[in-house]
């Protein structure tokens, strides 16, 4: 008995081999397709290009990759078609935030992250809070307490109720005890605009736009919401330096494959990413984006993604999001 | 003077044998852009964006601007030979060109399309290269109070589109404020008028809607009442392809008002040509000897939108180079191109960067020149497709149509959507409802929506804030200026005609 166990043991053993030699040897045998939820011009359509271009640089792409924009739903089509293509071994999608609170805000939206493949997490974008630099705040406390001393008078300007911007608002109203509205407005060049025009007193930036507004002189970075402080603002202390302490709220962004990709393909891509995040194009890319560099894969990745769905869903409880399962 | 000797500077390298290369390869692919419609400059910009990664910088921008206004001069081809709004701000470009064309006058049509977008292409640098700060300082003080007046303003021209009967405009115009309506509310994260489909969670595509209720519904239109054969009168002889002294003429001060209107609307973030093709098209017939004949194939009519169209794009690059805000979507690519070579756009990018700033206004000089050298002698050959028979004529519209709108998103669900918007379009010509007062409402309706709401939000509900403040007040009293002009209009109808009777 126990021979045959052996001998069958064996021969599973042998197979297993056979399957997975020619296996581990996977290359994507067509072009490449990098899906975008949302249209040309956005923020992670813009990632995707960047990324297509620097893997075509470093010529670490062997086959040519094409950037498909599938949008619609707020990005639910993009995460239902990536759901239906199961085991597809040539395409990939880019993750960001809303594919973390879509599937607790919309009912319709019935795939997770975790149905999904990751495969590496690439990148997180900071952000900080500033001002318009003729107003009197220093610091995020001096910003509060106008909120406090002025009921209801001041203004954010920001994206929709579930995006980053307004359930940082909610963190940051909930650790400090002061309200202010929040006025949505569809572009980033609105929101901005808005800041220099007057027309609001707070807008959460990223650093890259943040640096050369202060530099300008036309804005100022009341604080950094991240918990460590970002390099190249190396004065600007944290909101928890500053006696608040709220979590950080940054926009992670990376690559993710249909369900059920097969263990060689997933550690083709991964072994792909790793190659990228270690040229120096990609370091200049990451540096000169002032982006921190968040690069996470296996079961690191993993456990991120289920923490980060938990992390985003207290967010959106304590924002007064309406969450549907 | 120092201006001239940037931008002889400028003109140093902009003339560089690489630079000029990459210069005509983004306007020749813009003009390809622009005549599919659906494929817009952002697509493509977008497309090209990752191969610029191993481009020197001031080529790159060149040919990514390029391809950004070359796109914007074949948008009316389309419009004017098979009233397909080849991009948003074609449509209006479709009310006086296709009927230019019907009239067998597309060869000038198409003529002074070109001629308009060289002539405000050019203003439009001429204005970027001399106003681009104080203006996008001006641009600033619109807030949401000041957009909600100009949308506005935009939409009072509803009473310039009408027809025959106001009503009917006006219902036309509701239909289309509904249908902007469509899809995610943005302030309160609901979904509105979905009814459970997740393609309208991002709302009705305005090029969908354009193309159905333009397009199709005139070829359903035309089928019940064909009889086949060639549809259109195309006249022989070169010079009956081109628009001629008489036709430029009648076209100054589209000339002049399409440039400054697109030019100012452009540099606001948000607004976009649609509107300022809208808005020109308004005022071109306000002040028209003849405003009954708009509609009917006059020049103007077609040079005032083009026009504002191609200028509106040196007023969007004034935000994105002067102040590192992009208003559009193809503005923030162009943004994105400048962060990924390292350029860092703010309100210093021309001050560090003047080589690139000065290449880039100086290739937009020559670009201009390059598109109407390319695009003029494509009009005799583009006017020859009207002598194709109905029964080719027809499914070619059609044919372009579903292309057109399927590139837009790559979905299905949108070739359904147009088929219907068809049938729509083709009830509100057998009813004689305009169909451009619906897209004008849609076009506004979701900006306008956005601006009250934003407005009250800011005030907490006092609606004072919308016409307390001096610039919104002036653009609202402007409002009802061109509401109740009709109505002194008409006075003097009835006075003319009261007068030839007494004769």
């Amino acid at each position: 008995m126990q021979r045959q166990y052996a001998v069958a043991f064996g021969a599973v053993l042998t197979a297993a081999c056979l399957i997975a030699a020619p296996a581990q040897a996977f290359t994507p045998d067509r072009t490449i397709e990098f899906m975008v939820h949302s249209g040309p011009g956005a923020g992670n359509d813009i990632f995707a290009r960047a990324v297509q271009g620097l893997l075509e640089k470093t010529k670490l792409a062997p086959q040519s990759i094409q950037v498909v924009n599938k949008t619609g739903g707020g990005g639910l089509v993009a995460m239902s078609y990536l759901n239906e293509k199961k085991s597809e071994s040539n395409l990939l999608a880019v993750f960001t935030s809303v594919w973390f609170v879509n599937p607790q805000i919309r009912k319709k939206a019935k795939v997770t992250m975790q149905d999904l493949t990751p495969i590496a997490r690439l990148i997180l974008e900071p952000s900080v809070m500033t001002v318009r630099a003729d107003k009197p705040w220093k610091t995020a406390k001096d910003f509060f307490d106008a909120a406090k001393a002025n009921p209801g008078k001041l203004k954010q300007s920001g994206g929709s109720l579930s995006g980053r911007d307004n359930t940082t608002r909610h963190l940051l109203m909930k650790a400090s005890g002061a309200e202010w509205q929040f006025i949505s407005m569809k572009s980033g060049g609105e929101r901005v605009a808005a800041l220099l025009g007057g027309h609001v007193d707070m807008y959460i930036m990223e650093p890259a736009e943040a640096i050369e507004q202060i530099r300008a002189g036309k804005v100022r970075v009341l604080a950094t919401l991240m918990k460590k402080r970002i390099p190249s603002l190396p004065n600007v202390p944290t909101i928890t330096e500053q006696g608040y302490d709220i979590p950080e709220v940054p926009q992670a962004r990376g690559f993710v494959g249909p369900p059920g990709m097969t263990p060689d393909v997933k550690s083709y891509y991964v072994g792909l990413f790793t190659k990228l995040h270690a040229s120096p194009e990609w370091k200049g890319f990451v540096k000169e984006n002032l982006y921190e560099d968040g690069f996470l894969t296996g079961q690191e990745l993993d456990k991120f993604v289920n923490e980060y769905t938990q992390q985003m869903r207290s967010i959106l409880k304590e924002a007064g999001i309406k969450l549907v399962r | 003077m120092e201006i001239l000797a940037n931008l002889m500077h400028g003109f140093a390298v902009a003339l560089e044998p690489m630079n000029l290369l990459w210069c005509f390869i983004g306007v020749f692919f813009g003009t390809v852009v622009g005549i599919l419609p659906g494929l817009g400059p952002s697509a493509t910009v977008a497309l090209l964006l990752p191969l610029t990664m191993q481009m020197n910088p001031t080529g790159g921008i060149i040919m990514l601007a390029g391809i950004y206004y070359g796109a914007k001069y074949g948008g009316s081809t389309t419009s004017i030979l098979l009233n397909v709004p080849g991009e948003s701000a074609s449509v209006v470009t479709c009310l006086d060109g296709f009927e230019m064309a019907k009239n067998g006058r597309a060869g000038p049509a198409l003529g002074i399309a070109a001629i308009s977008s060289f002539v405000a292409g050019t203003v439009g640098v001429v204005l970027l290269m001399l106003v681009a700060p104080p203006v996008a300082e001006f641009a600033l003080r619109f807030g949401p109070p000041e957009y909600f007046a100009l949308m506005a303003l935009g939409l009072s021209m509803v009473v310039l589109l009408a027809g025959k009967s106001m009503i009917k405009a006006l219902i036309s115009m509701f239909v289309g404020l509904w249908l902007a309506t469509i899809g995610i509310d943005m302030f309160t994260d609901g979904e509105r008028y979905t009814f459970d489909y997740i393609e309208l969670m991002d709302g009705v595509n305005f090029v969908v809607v354009a193309i159905g209720t333009f397009a199709i519904g005139e070829v359903l239109a035309n089928l019940v009442s064909t009889t086949g054969g060639q549809m259109f009168e195309v006249p022989k002889g070169l010079r009956n392809l081109m628009p001629n002294w008489q036709d430029l003429k009648d076209s100054r001060f589209a000339f002049v008002n399409g440039s400054l209107i697109g030019f100012f609307v452009g540099v606001l973030p948000g607004a976009g040509s649609t509107i300022a093709s809208f808005v020109s098209y308004g005022v071109e017939k306000a002040v028209s000897k003849h405003p009954e004949k708009f509609g009917t194939g006059v020049i103007e009519g077609v040079a005032a939108p083009e026009a504002a169209n191609n200028s509106e794009t040196g007023g969007a690059l004034v935000p994105l180079l002067t102040l590192g805000i992009p208003g559009s979507a193809t503005t923030a690519i162009l943004l994105a191109a400048l962060i990924i070579w390292g350029m860092r756009p703010g309100p210093l990018l021309i001050q560090d960067h003047p080589e690139m700033f000065w290449g880039l206004v100086a290739s937009m000089y020559i670009g201009n020149v390059m598109l109407l050298v390319l695009n003029l002698p494509l009009v005799p050959v583009f006017a020859q497709i009207l002598r194709l028979p109905a029964y080719v004529l027809y499914p070619l519209i059609l044919g372009v149509s579903m292309i057109g709108v399927y590139s837009v998103d790559q979905r299905l669900f949108d070739c359904w959507l147009v088929g219907f918007l068809g049938l729509l379009g083709y009830l509100m010509r057998k009813i004689e409802y305009p169909p451009a007062p619906l897209i004008l409402g849609l076009v506004l309706g979701d900006l306008m929506e956005n601006a009250v709401r934003q407005s009250l939000m800011m005030s907490k509900g006092d609606v004072s804030i919308l016409y307390s403040r001096p610039l919104a007040a002036v653009m609202l009293v402007l409002t009802v200026l061109v509401l109740i002009g009709p109505m002194f209009r008409r006075v003097d109808i009835w006075r003319l005609r009261a007068a030839e009777q007494d004769v």
